[in-house]
């Protein structure tokens, strides 16, 4: 579904992104882990397309997207929700919501958007609040709000940059199960997340970035058993 | 809305009203603040989708030339739409220059655009320099009015194309980019494009506004069409009358060009502190503008 070749991101001398190569395949839930300044942030910057990278390729359903412009990449299927939630604060839920769905697919129409935002809201359970001004969610609201927004432009891959930071042990093992929904829907996940039991109860598949490269690759036991990725974490053993 | 079609009513009677010796100096000042007003309304369009013009002074200069010079040839009406033509197209190469430049960047883009229009029509040989442009009035002065109802017709105009806006998809469009351009680009809105045609259509308004201000004013000076006070006048007004609605500018224009006429008239010299005293105590005590007046909650949906 995704592939991604050799992709390099370099901020003055820091390589924030290094040879990174992944694939993603339809219907899974691949999950992207590091230690802070790993460059995970980075990577799904360069898949959403707000940065652009100084070498690699970036391919998405067969289809070269390297360059292209975010909103096309938005339009080809390729959804993304933010770590820092950024609702539009003057909008209500309903209407934020309306933007993705509006916008997610060129020239939607009015109706059709108000009924993916009808089943959107109902499937994150936002459907109390849909008259509220975004500006005024808690935390947990924001964070469904973010992943509700991006499922509004009907993604055939979901890009989620740790949409649990910050969440109560319930409130993410609520999130757990929300993301679970979106991929039983048919949509596939890449996310990124600090918090282990999160991963291992989701991930089908992990991948770890360390000093902006891909250190290991593989089920989550595995890649917990792994030195390099202990060493990663934990730092070398004297 | 019901608001917004009350005034452009009372505009379309007023010259029918029995308003005695001062009807003359009552319909000049009208027809100026409905040019004023449409300005705003103008400038408002961009400022929806965040992006903060000092050019909008520029535009309506542009069009004020562009029409005076079209008018012998064209005749009053094709002569006007040349007139937005002209401000929409030199936008359009702004916008394209500069429409990636966000808030404080932007405004001074702009405002270096004003620059090189006023001195490019100060220096140009056919604009008359500094000595000035003689125009003909409107419909070359057949009808006493004429100027008048174009006036209503392009603030009539710039009224329903904001209401317009404010009420189809590309309102959700220009509302996500002020409110996190990253993030709407990511949901699938093409930015730059939504950001050019506001730039586009608001600078057409904002020249068809300065056309009939030139048939009005019959004289103009690159000093008077580019002043940096009308650009500034341009983006007082939306803020003094409630950003991103159409009433907002509407009232606030027609308001502050009434009261800026009057204090002329009573104080005289004194009377841009007046202004000014006026203008920053709204600011301060409503900070959303007239309009929040009217309805305490809705968050721009005048």
């Amino acid at each position: 579904m995704l592939s991604v070749q050799g992709l390099c991101k370099r901020f003055g001398g820091v390589t924030a992104a290094n040879e990174v190569s992944l694939q993603v395949a339809p219907g899974e839930i691949l999950a992207v882990i590091g230690p802070n300044g790993a460059g995970k942030s980075t990577l799904l910057n360069l898949l959403s397309g707000l940065l652009r990278p100084d070498e690699g390729r970036i391919e998405f359903l067969g289809q070269e997207i390297t360059h292209a412009p975010p909103e096309v990449r938005t339009w080809k299927g390729l959804g993304r929700a933010f770590q820092i939630v950024q609702p539009f604060p003057e909008m209500s839920v309903w209407e934020n919501l309306l933007v993705g769905a509006l916008y997610g697919k060129p020239s939607t129409p009015r109706k059709v958007a108000e009924r993916v935002v009808a089943e959107v809201i109902e499937l994150t359970g936002l459907a109390p609040k849909a008259q509220t001004p975004a500006g005024e969610l808690t935390l947990l609201e924001d964070k469904r709000l973010e992943l509700a927004r991006a499922l509004c432009t009907q993604p055939r891959l979901l890009l989620l940059d740790e949409v649990m930071a910050g969440l109560r042990p319930s409130e993410a093992l609520e999130a757990v199960a929300l993301v679970r929904r979106i991929r039983d829907s048919g949509v596939t996940v890449l996310f990124i997340e600090h918090l282990m039991p999160v991963v291992r109860a989701l991930a089908d598949r992990v991948v770890v970035m360390d000093y902006g490269r891909v250190i290991a690759e593989g089920p989550y036991d595995a890649v917990a058993a792994n030195p390099k990725v202990r060493e990663a974490y934990l730092g070398r053993a004297q | 809305m019901i608001l917004v079609g009350l005034l452009l009513l009372v505009a379309l009677v007023l010259p029918g009203l029995p308003l005695g010796e001062w009807r003359a100096f009552l319909l000049d000042t009208a027809q100026f603040a409905f040019l004023i007003s449409a300005l705003a309304l103008a400038w408002d369009l961009l400022a929806r989708t965040g992006q903060l013009s000092l050019a909008h002074g520029a535009f309506f200069g542009l069009g004020a030339y562009a029409a005076a010079l079209a008018a012998p040839a064209l005749g009053t009406l094709p002569a006007l739409l040349v007139g937005g033509v002209v401000a929409g197209a030199s936008s359009l190469f702004l916008g394209l220059a500069t429409l990636r430049l966000h808030g404080m960047y932007f405004a001074i883009a702009t405002l270096a655009f004003s620059e090189v229009m006023r001195t490019l029509v100060l220096k140009a040989p056919f604009t008359g320099g500094a000595i000035g442009l003689p125009v003909q009035p409107a419909f070359g002065g057949a009808f006493p009015l004429g100027g008048y109802y174009l006036a209503v017709g392009v603030l009539a105009l710039a009224a329903g194309i904001s209401l317009l806006l404010s009420r189809s998809r590309l309102h959700y469009a220009m509302a996500a980019t002020r409110q996190g351009e990253a993030v709407a680009r990511v949901l699938g809105v093409p930015v730059i494009r939504v950001k050019l045609l506001a730039f586009m259509i608001s600078a057409f308004l904002a020249g068809l506004a300065g056309g009939v201000y030139a048939m009005k004013t019959l004289f103009l000076s690159p000093y008077d069409a580019f002043g940096l006070g009308r650009a500034v006048e341009a983006l007082v007004i939306p803020i003094f009358g409630g950003l991103y609605t159409t009433t907002g500018p509407l009232l606030g224009g027609l308001i502050i060009v009434s009261l800026e006429t009057w204090l002329r008239l009573r104080i005289g010299e004194g009377y841009l502190v007046v202004y000014g005293v006026i203008l920053v105590l709204t600011i301060l005590f409503l900070p959303r503008g007239l309009v929040s007046l009217f309805h305490r909650k809705g968050a721009g949906h005048a």
